[in-house]
């Protein structure tokens, strides 16, 4: 029996997710001439930094402070010279501050203090190493690892499962990581579980990679608690809602965090990073991201964090035809980029490129009430009537008909035969609806 | 490098409506072949009427207001065709004209054009012919190939496919199931539309609910009254209007809860029309009656979101 959710889609079916191209490419090490790191990279206030032009940098070393109690600190993800700390407008709202440095190419480590080992480490202190190592969400959503692991209280958690769902099309970051390197996300997720006080792990697996499955079954041998499960292969199986349903059968309360539902989720990237920060004594510089579609050799590389994009695309053989769209992460919600100039961040699982011909968007029709979107729905939502209290403007009652519920996983656009832009209409509705206070 | 902007999803699904339409179509294919075999070069005639009159309608009618036209959808052929399945063979053909006038004009492009109808356009065009001329629309013919391919006499005894809830006399299960019995083009064999249900199941365009539930809520419901079940499914137009009628996306529910509430309705209806009502036949007006209904329906069903449990402490 593979786990599921209610709902969901199976998207790019024919096309085997979009995955084929690079999941059996090997990760490989990409070291880039100089980095562009931003200041903004986590959910919370941006980092403050503490270098300056001129300066001189180890790899690993401190060059921004947290600021705030989910804030965390930036490194420098090459050694080498600060050439420049400026504000630069990449995907945000507002400009980011970046320091950017030129590499030595000498990768000079910082001094390290690791913490110790997977099982013995003094689970006291493993979130202030996590926090220190400057840890955020690697599976896209960026938010403060060692927040998360922080309990408020009166909170509690008896569950924490890590995603390696990886339901996104063309993404095989995360495939590679657990085929290459399972026995750092067992480490990793043991140690979460040590400093949460949870004895029960998870390590989630969509079925299309039973390789990864068995490579992490092997891994998680003998390790306590920890048990590995397989998911249906269905968009989107790595909605932390979707998951927890499938896992553990428990729902999130509407507008609560997982937490409510007792259940803590971590991305394996994530996983490995804290293993990383805990028993190398090595802060957040590198991340495995893919680098897929119209490129002449698709390739999952391992990235210093702030590597420009263009210079990721190039390591995989540059474009094989005149671009189109270029975006960060996989079909289904990555973000499109105006220009390849911009730097990886730490939530970068992808890069894909899409042709000229891909990237032209079929004009919208009228909606035929086929209910494929209802269908599609993970929250089982109702799409259809959504959208229309959308173009209507009225946002109160989109609210009342649980608008805010929407994960924004797009599964309703996909299927959409009438090629109605609605999970788009839903994310302007919500973030309305939060501006206005409706 | 000039790139372009969009939120996602950047790739959907390669199904359109014009896909959709395409598959209803390639779905009527058996029951369009059988009703030519069975009724002769006619049938095909009025079949042709039907659907060119229905896209020339959808055309003019998109030019004279100057809205985009979209004929390229296919949704009027399929429109046009289901009107001409829908009616006699031996049906003048100017009937099909004044239906498909009605279906696309009064019943689709009135209300605001596909997928604003609330009605299902060639099911009012036919209740609208039925009531208008009884005596080109009630009067049915047995099949040219039962009666020989040269003589085409109407069996007048026989003035319906679906005489009600007795087995029409002379009609074996496997005549019943084939189509040698007497009714519209579209609606005689059994075999022919259970094919292009299979088709449509297989390839997704519908689910099993409004036809099963639709199918199986009159024959249980005819057997418990004291009916013949298995006529009360092979006569008449109950097949028809279960898989390619009622399962018409526009007009049912969009929940699967709102589409079984939507089809047990019909069965319903057509039961107690074929039992106790003055017509012989009420497929037509139980789906009409069901399909204003659907607003409502689908207040009613409303799901249960993700997420509607209790705060854990």
């Amino acid at each position: 029996m593979r786990l599921s959710f209610k709902g969901g889609i199976h998207p790019l079916r024919e096309r085997h997710e979009g995955k084929n191209a690079s999941k059996g490419q090997p990760i490989r090490a990409y070291i880039p001439q100089s980095v562009c790191i931003p200041m903004d990279m986590h959910i919370g206030a941006p980092s403050a930094p503490v270098v300056a032009k001129g300066d001189r940098v180890k790899m690993g070393q401190v060059i921004a402070t947290a600021v705030g109690g989910i804030g965390i600190p930036v490194h420098a993800s090459v050694s080498g010279e600060v050439v420049a700390v400026s504000q630069k407008q990449l995907l945000g709202k507002n400009p980011s501050t970046c320091v950017e440095i030129r590499n030595d190419l000498q990768d000079e480590w910082t001094e390290l203090t690791p913490l110790g080992e997977a099982e013995t480490a003094p689970a006291e202190r493993i979130i202030q190493a996590v926090r220190d190592a400057g840890i955020c969400g690697m599976g896209g959503a960026c938010f403060p690892t060692h927040a998360k692991m922080s309990l408020p209280e009166g909170k509690s958690v008896d569950t924490v499962i890590l995603n390696g769902a990886e339901c996104e099309t063309f993404l095989t970051s995360d495939h590679r990581l657990m085929l290459e390197e399972p026995g750092r996300v067992v480490d990793g997720l043991r140690l979460i579980m040590r400093a949460m006080k949870v004895s029960r792990g998870f390590i989630a697996v969509e079925e299309n990679k039973m390789d990864a499955v068995k490579a992490m079954q092997e891994a998680a041998r003998g390790r306590e608690g920890v048990s590995v499960v397989v998911l249906k292969t269905k968009y989107p199986q790595g909605g932390e809602k979707q998951l927890i349903e499938a896992v553990t059968g428990r729902q999130v309360p509407s507008g609560g965090l997982p937490m409510d539902a007792h259940v803590n989720v971590f991305n394996v990237g994530t996983a490995a990073a804290v293993a990383d920060a805990v028993i190398l004594g090595r802060p957040l510089v590198s991340r495995v991201t893919t680098v897929t579609g119209c490129v002449k050799e698709p390739a999952n590389l391992l990235l210093r964090i702030g590597t420009p994009v263009q210079e990721a695309i190039d390591a995989a053989g540059g474009c094989s035809e005149e671009p189109g769209k270029v975006f960060l992460g996989g079909s289904m919600t990555g973000i499109a980029m105006p220009d390849t100039s911009m730097p990886m961040t730490k939530a970068n699982n992808g890069i894909v490129v899409m042709g000229q011909k891909e990237a032209v968007v079929a004009p919208p029709t009228p909606c035929i009430r086929c209910a494929r979107c209802l269908a599609a729905c993970p929250i089982r939502l109702n799409p259809q009537r959504l959208k229309e209290l959308c173009d209507q403007q009225d946002y109160a009652k989109a609210k009342k008909e649980h608008v805010m519920d929407c994960i924004v996983c797009g599964a309703c656009s996909y299927v959409c035969p009438a090629k109605l832009e609605l999970s788009p209409a839903f994310k302007e509705a919500k973030d309305k609806i939060t501006a206005r206070r409706i | 490098m000039n790139l372009r902007l969009s939120t996602g999803p950047h790739l959907l699904s390669r199904e359109s409506t014009q896909t959709l339409m395409l598959d209803v179509l390639i779905a009527l294919i058996p029951t369009t072949a059988a009703g030519i075999y069975l009724f002769g070069s006619r049938a095909a005639w009025v079949l042709a009427v039907a659907v060119i009159s229905a896209v020339v309608f959808e055309w003019l009618w998109q030019k004279l207001t100057r809205q985009p036209v979209r004929v390229k959808d296919l949704s009027a052929v399929v429109t046009g065709l289901i009107l001409g399945l829908n009616l006699p063979a031996q049906a003048p053909l100017w009937m099909p004209v004044i239906g498909s006038l009605i279906a696309i004009v009064l019943v689709k492009q009135l209300f605001g054009g596909i997928g604003h109808n609330f009605l299902n356009p060639a099911l009012l065009a036919r209740g609208i012919l039925l009531a208008s001329w009884p005596a080109h629309m009630s009067v049915y013919y047995l099949p040219t190939r039962v009666l020989g391919a040269t003589s085409v006499a109407p069996a007048a005894d026989m003035t319906s496919a679906a005489t009600a809830l007795l087995r029409p006399s002379g009609f074996a299960p496997y005549d019943l199931l084939m189509g040698n019995i007497p009714g519209t083009i579209g609606e005689v064999s059994k075999i022919a539309i259970l094919i292009g249900l299979l088709y449509m199941l297989f390839v997704g365009t519908v689910t099993w609910h409004v036809p099963v539930v639709f199918a199986g809520t009159t024959v249980l419901l005819t057997w418990i009254l004291g009916g013949d079940p298995l006529a009360s499914l092979l006569s008449g137009g109950l097949l028809f209007g279960a898989v390619f009628m009622a399962t018409d996306y526009v007009t049912n529910p969009m929940t699967k809860r709102g589409q079984v509430v939507f089809a047990a309705g019909c069965g319903l209806i057509v039961t107690v029309i074929r039992l106790y009502g003055s017509y012989p036949e009420g497929v037509t007006f139980a789906i009409l009656l069901m399909n204003i209904l659907t607003p409502l329906i689908d207040r009613l069903t409303v799901r249960r979101i993700y997420g509607m449990v209790k705060k854990h402490a």
